[in-house]
C-alpha cells in the first residue's frame, strides 16, 4: 500500500503477461479471440499484470514466464550484459521481474536480475561520469528507468561538483517555469 | 483492454521531466470516469444474474464470479491511477508556491484544472496566516547570505515597484544593486537574473 501512489510502480503493474484460464469468466470483453463476451477454461489470454495478479492469488489463472525474462534474454545478459537493450523488452525490467518472479516460481531469475544488475551499474556509472553528454544520449536508450535514474544522479552530482569548484549564482530562475526564455514580444 | 486508458493517464505524467506539470487532461480523466461507470453496470448485472439464480453471491465460485471479479478489480485499478494522477499533481503544486511564490505565472496556470486552481489559492491563503502569525517569511532562500545585497539585471519589464520607502523603475535590461530578499522573488520567477562578479 506504501507505493499507492507511485507513478513507476502503476506503470510496473500495466505489463502484459500471458495467462491460461483456469476456470471460465462471462460478462467480460477481455479475450480478443472469443466471439461472445465469456472467457472458457484453457483459453490463452494477455492480461495486464495487475489483473493477472490479482486473479492468480484466487486460482482462476496461471502465469506464464514473460518473454522478457526468457532464455534468450538470458543468453544475451550472460554475453554481454551491457548492451542488451533491455527498455525495449521491459522499461521496469528489475522492479517487474521481482514482481513476477514469485509467482511464476521460477528460481533462476532472481539471480539473472542480480547479475544482470551487478554488471550494469558499473558501466552505467563510469558512462554518467566521464562520457560527454551528447556522446551519452546514445547509450541512454537501452538503460530500463531505474538505470535512467542512477544515470542521471551521477551525472547531477558530477554537474554538482564542478559548480561548486567553478562557483555560480547562487540564485536561478525556478525551474517549473522551462528553460526555454520566454519570447520578447 | 481494461484500465488502459487510466494507465495512459499515469503515462502522461512520467513522460513529463521531473517536477514539470503536464497539461490538466480532463478529456482523458472523463473517459476513464465513463468506463468505472461502465464496469459498475455490469457488475451489477452480474450481481443480479447470481442472485436471480438463487446462488449465494459470498460463496459461489462460477463463470459470473469470475467475470464480476474481474470488473470488480478494473474498477480499483482505475480507482487506483485516477488518485495517483490528482495526488501526483496536487503535490507539484503545493511545491509551487515555495518556487514561484502565491501569484501564479499565466504558462503554469493554463495547466491547471478550475478546482486545481482552487487548490492552490487555498493552499497559498493558509501559508500565507501561517507566516503572518509567525511574523516570518519561510520562502526565502535558506542559506545565509554573505552580502545581505546583490547585483541584478532586469530581464523583463517590470515596471515601477514600491520596496521599503523607494519607488524603483525596473526598466528591461537596467541593472541595479537590490536587498537580496527583495530580488529572490523576481529571479525565482525569471524576471530578474543574479550577476556575479
Amino acid at each position: 500500500m506504501a507505493k499507492y501512489y507511485d507513478i513507476d510502480d502503476i506503470i510496473t503493474d500495466e505489463e502484459i503477461v500471458a495467462v491460461i484460464f483456469q476456470k471460465s469468466a462471462s460478462g467480460v470483453g477481455i479475450d480478443p479471440s472469443s466471439e461472445t463476451d465469456c472467457v472458457e477454461v484453457g483459453s490463452k489470454v494477455e492480461l495486464p499484470f495487475w489483473l493477472a495478479h490479482e486473479l492468480q492469488q484466487r486460482q482462476a489463472v496461471s502465469l506464464n514466464i514473460p518473454t522478457s525474462f526468457n532464455q534468450n534474454t538470458r543468453l544475451e545478459i550472460q554475453a554481454d550484459s551491457a548492451c542488451v537493450d533491455l527498455r525495449s523488452r521491459c522499461p521496469f525490467f528489475y522492479e517487474f521481474g521481482c514482481k513476477i518472479a514469485p509467482l511464476v516460481g521460477a528460481r533462476n531469475i532472481g539471480p539473472l536480475l542480480l547479475s544482470a544488475f551487478k554488471s550494469r551499474y558499473k558501466e552505467v556509472l563510469t558512462k554518467a561520469h566521464t562520457a560527454a553528454f551528447t556522446a551519452a544520449s546514445k547509450n541512454l536508450t537501452i538503460l530500463t528507468k531505474e538505470e535512467t535514474n542512477l544515470y542521471e544522479a551521477a551525472q547531477s552530482s558530477m554537474a554538482a561538483f564542478k559548480k561548486w569548484r567553478m562557483g555560480g549564482p547562487r540564485f536561478q530562475k525556478a525551474s517549473i517555469l522551462g528553460r526555454k526564455r520566454k519570447s520578447t514580444e | 483492454m481494461y484500465g488502459r486508458k487510466a494507465c495512459q493517464l499515469v503515462k502522461e505524467l512520467a513522460s513529463g521531466e521531473k517536477g514539470q506539470l503536464t497539461p490538466y487532461n480532463s478529456d482523458l480523466f472523463d473517459q476513464v470516469i465513463a468506463e468505472c461507470s461502465q464496469h459498475h453496470l455490469e457488475l451489477q448485472s452480474l450481481i443480479r444474474k447470481m442472485q436471480e439464480e438463487g446462488l449465494d453471491v459470498q460463496t459461489t465460485r462460477n463463470a459470473d464470479h469470475y467475470g464480476a471479479l474481474i470488473h470488480h478489480l478494473s474498477l480499483v485499478r482505475n480507482k487506483r491511477c485516477l488518485m495517483a494522477y490528482m495526488y501526483n499533481r496536487a503535490e507539484i503544486i503545493r511545491s509551487l508556491i515555495w518556487k514561484v511564490g502565491p501569484v501564479l505565472p499565466q504558462q503554469i496556470q493554463e495547466k491547471l484544472s478550475h478546482t486545481e486552481e482552487e487548490y492552490f489559492k487555498k493552499h497559498s491563503g493558509a501559508l500565507q496566516s501561517y507566516m503572518s502569525r509567525l511574523d516570518l517569511d519561510l520562502t526565502v532562500d535558506m542559506v545565509p547570505p554573505k552580502d545581505p545585497y546583490i547585483q541584478v539585471r532586469v530581464l523583463d519589464d517590470i515596471g515601477v515597484v514600491l520596496s521599503d520607502d523607494k519607488t524603483t523603475n525596473f526598466a528591461r535590461h537596467s541593472m541595479h544593486f537590490l536587498k537580496r530578499t527583495d530580488a529572490e522573488q523576481f529571479i525565482s520567477r525569471g524576471l530578474m537574473e543574479e550577476l556575479t562578479s
